[in-house]
């Protein structure tokens, strides 16, 4: 008991926590088919992409940046990995690490833009984003493009060991970014630099070098998002991720990662992300209509963060 | 001074009216709704093709699903003094100005598509309800009259969308066996059609038995889900428009059918009719229908 009420009142992420037993308390309340294994793993299945986007965005906002380069991202990407798995040409590998290569660069090339002009990220990777966008439409010529390699199809909708691929590859994820916020010296930096870039600078940090680095990381995991969505529809679509920056940045902030930066966790990121699936998921499931669901989905988002704030001034009264 | 800057002004003015001579070609401005919508492209591939035979100069831009620069992009085609200008509206009320104006300026305008609240002189479509009635006639008719059926719609509120709702709701007023077990949007969207269909196989499991897609990529969508979920052999999916992705998935034996809209003959005959208004032939109907075809293995 202690332990649990130490949880809730030490951790950032316990409000979001909350909220999200909350809702799941709800819809399993209001369907059966709600809290069964399935489609626990369905809903996982279908975080997957906006989990690895968040993740990887988490450490732009909490270095005090923002990257809404991120749907255009997956769209080149995932039109990319189409192109180089198309008829065979090339082995999975391969396309795959030219596709990952491609999403590091196209994220630094979002950092140099930032570090060398001072130009604010927000209008940065806006413009990235249209580029990306026009280059993702270039690159298909327009066009869905099909006919992938078989072992591709497998990655989004085949599994391992009775797990899903997209799960193992958000689970990857997860665990790959929380260490490398929490436990190495780059994380650090990270957090320092949303902090006080000034102070960090004076300290020593190489601010504009991890700065660089955080885009990077972002471009990496939009790869990946851009390859898990291409392999689970089984095509590339030029105009696939739309509006998809706007959903990672909202698990993000959901997740309680500040929007100043210098403060956010993983973990936070993917309870957020969980939270906006599992409404996602059980909305369809109690068969909402369209209209509603759009009022209810803004509605809970803005009341989740309210609640949280509210919880947050509240922890530290006690 | 004044007056020298002035003279000169208007003679450069006089100069760029002369240099602006109009050549002997047909020239005909298009706007397009979206060229991002591979039906959308197929129309306007049929468009350059036969203005490459008919020696026809086109100027084609794309509205990018905004009305308002669809109206703007009409107004730049009348002050260039385009022959003819076809449009392919974004919105029914909203590119209604576009149609105006071109009338205003006496410039014959060709509606291809979809229509507008204005009349335009020429009409080349197909009647979107009339699609998903034949798409729920099919499950219909497969079903026996009788079963469960999901529907997922298109971007809510747009023109066909609303138009194949309706086309399919009156068909499931026809047999009042068939029941809507739900419906929900997909946006148009691969990918979150396939999410939808997924959740609903969560929430209905064996039940459902048919569904009806708005659209060919929605209708891929739900098949990915449903095979993913080892269950396509016991449902039924029908969709519309017949694009390439889905005709393929129809002749391996995915997706069981979808309607063809034929978009070479939407484009050609819509530069056909263009090029008569602009000779002043007159039209033999200015409302054209293209049928549907059903395409089944």
């Amino acid at each position: 008991m202690k332990e649990l009420k130490a949880f809730f009142t030490k951790t950032p992420t316990g409000g979001i926590f909350l909220a999200l037993i909350l809702v799941c308390a709800l819809f399993s309340s209001m369907t059966s088919r709600f809290l069964t294994p399935t489609n626990i793993s369905v809903i996982l299945n279908q975080v997957s992409v906006n989990a690895i986007l968040a993740f990887g965005v988490t450490f732009v906002i909490i270095a005090g940046g923002i990257d809404l380069s991120l749907g255009s991202l997956v769209a080149v990407c995932g039109v990319v990995v189409a192109l180089l798995s198309q008829n065979n040409e090339y082995s999975l590998w391969l396309a795959i690490i030219g596709t990952l290569i491609a999403g590091i660069a196209l994220g630094a090339l979002n950092g140099i833009i930032v570090v060398l002009t001072k130009v604010p990220p927000f209008i940065v990777t806006l413009g990235t984003m249209t580029i990306g966008r026009g280059v993702a439409l270039i690159l298909s010529k327009g066009r869905p493009i099909s006919d992938l390699n078989e072992s591709l199809n497998f990655l989004g909708n085949g599994d391992l060991f009775g797990i899903p691929i997209p799960i193992l590859f958000l689970v990857l994820s997860y665990a790959t970014c929380h260490i490398l916020l929490t436990k190495t010296i780059f994380g650090r930096y990270v957090k320092a630099i949303g902090g006080n870039e000034m102070a960090s600078y004076v300290a020593g940090v190489r601010v504009n070098r991890i700065k660089l680095y955080v885009y990077m990381i972002s471009g990496l995991f939009a790869a990946l998002a851009g390859i898990l969505l291409t392999a689970r529809i089984n095509t590339g679509q030029p105009n696939a991720g739309l509006g998809f920056e706007l959903d990672a940045i909202a698990a993000v902030i959901i997740g309680g990662t500040s929007t100043r930066g210098g403060k956010g966790t993983i973990t936070g990121t993917l309870l957020g992300v969980l939270f906006i699936g599992v409404i996602n998921n059980g909305l369809d499931l109690i068969n909402v209509s369209a209209y509603w669901q759009q009022v209810i989905m803004g509605g809970i988002i803005i009341l989740a963060v309210v609640l949280d704030g509210l919880y947050q001034k509240l922890k530290m009264n006690i | 001074m004044k007056l020298k800057y002035l003279l000169f002004a208007c003679i450069l003015f006089v100069c760029f009216s002369c240099g602006e001579k109009k050549s002997d070609k047909v020239i005909i401005g298009v706007s397009m709704l979206s060229m991002q919508n591979e039906f959308i492209q197929q129309v306007a591939d049929a468009l350059e093709k036969s203005a490459a035979t008919s020696q026809v100069e086109l100027i084609i831009v794309d509205a990018e699903r905004s009305s308002l620069k669809q109206v703007e992009q009409v107004e730049s085609f009348i002050s260039q003094q385009v022959d003819a200008i076809i449009l392919n509206p974004c919105e029914f009320e909203a590119s209604s100005p576009a149609v105006d104006k071109a009338k205003k300026a006496g410039i014959p305008i060709v509606n291809v598509n979809s229509s507008t609240k204005s009349k335009p002189d020429a009409f080349v479509g197909s009647d979107d309800a009339e699609s998903a009635n034949m798409a729920m006639e099919l499950i219909a008719k497969k079903l026996g009259g009788k079963g469960n059926i999901v529907m997922i719609q298109g971007y809510m509120g747009q023109a066909a969308q609303l138009d194949r709702e309706r086309g399919a709701k009156i068909v499931l007023a026809k047999y009042p066996g068939l029941k809507l077990l739900a419906t929900q949007t997909g946006e148009w969207d691969r990918a979150k059609s396939m999410a939808l269909m997924e959740n609903w196989i969560q929430s209905y499991g064996d039940q459902i038995q048919a569904v009806f897609a708005q659209n060919d990529e929605m209708g891929l969508g739900a098949v990915q889900a449903l095979m993913d979920a080892k269950k396509k052999q016991q449902v039924y999916v029908v969709s519309v428009d017949g694009i390439k992705d889905a005709k393929k998935s129809v002749t391996q034996g995915n997706l069981d059918a979808t309607i063809i809209q034929n978009a070479g003959q939407q484009g050609s005959e819509a530069l056909r009719l263009a090029l008569e208004l602009v000779q002043k032939k007159p039209l033999k109907e200015s409302n054209m229908l293209i049928p549907f075809e059903i395409f089944v293995k």
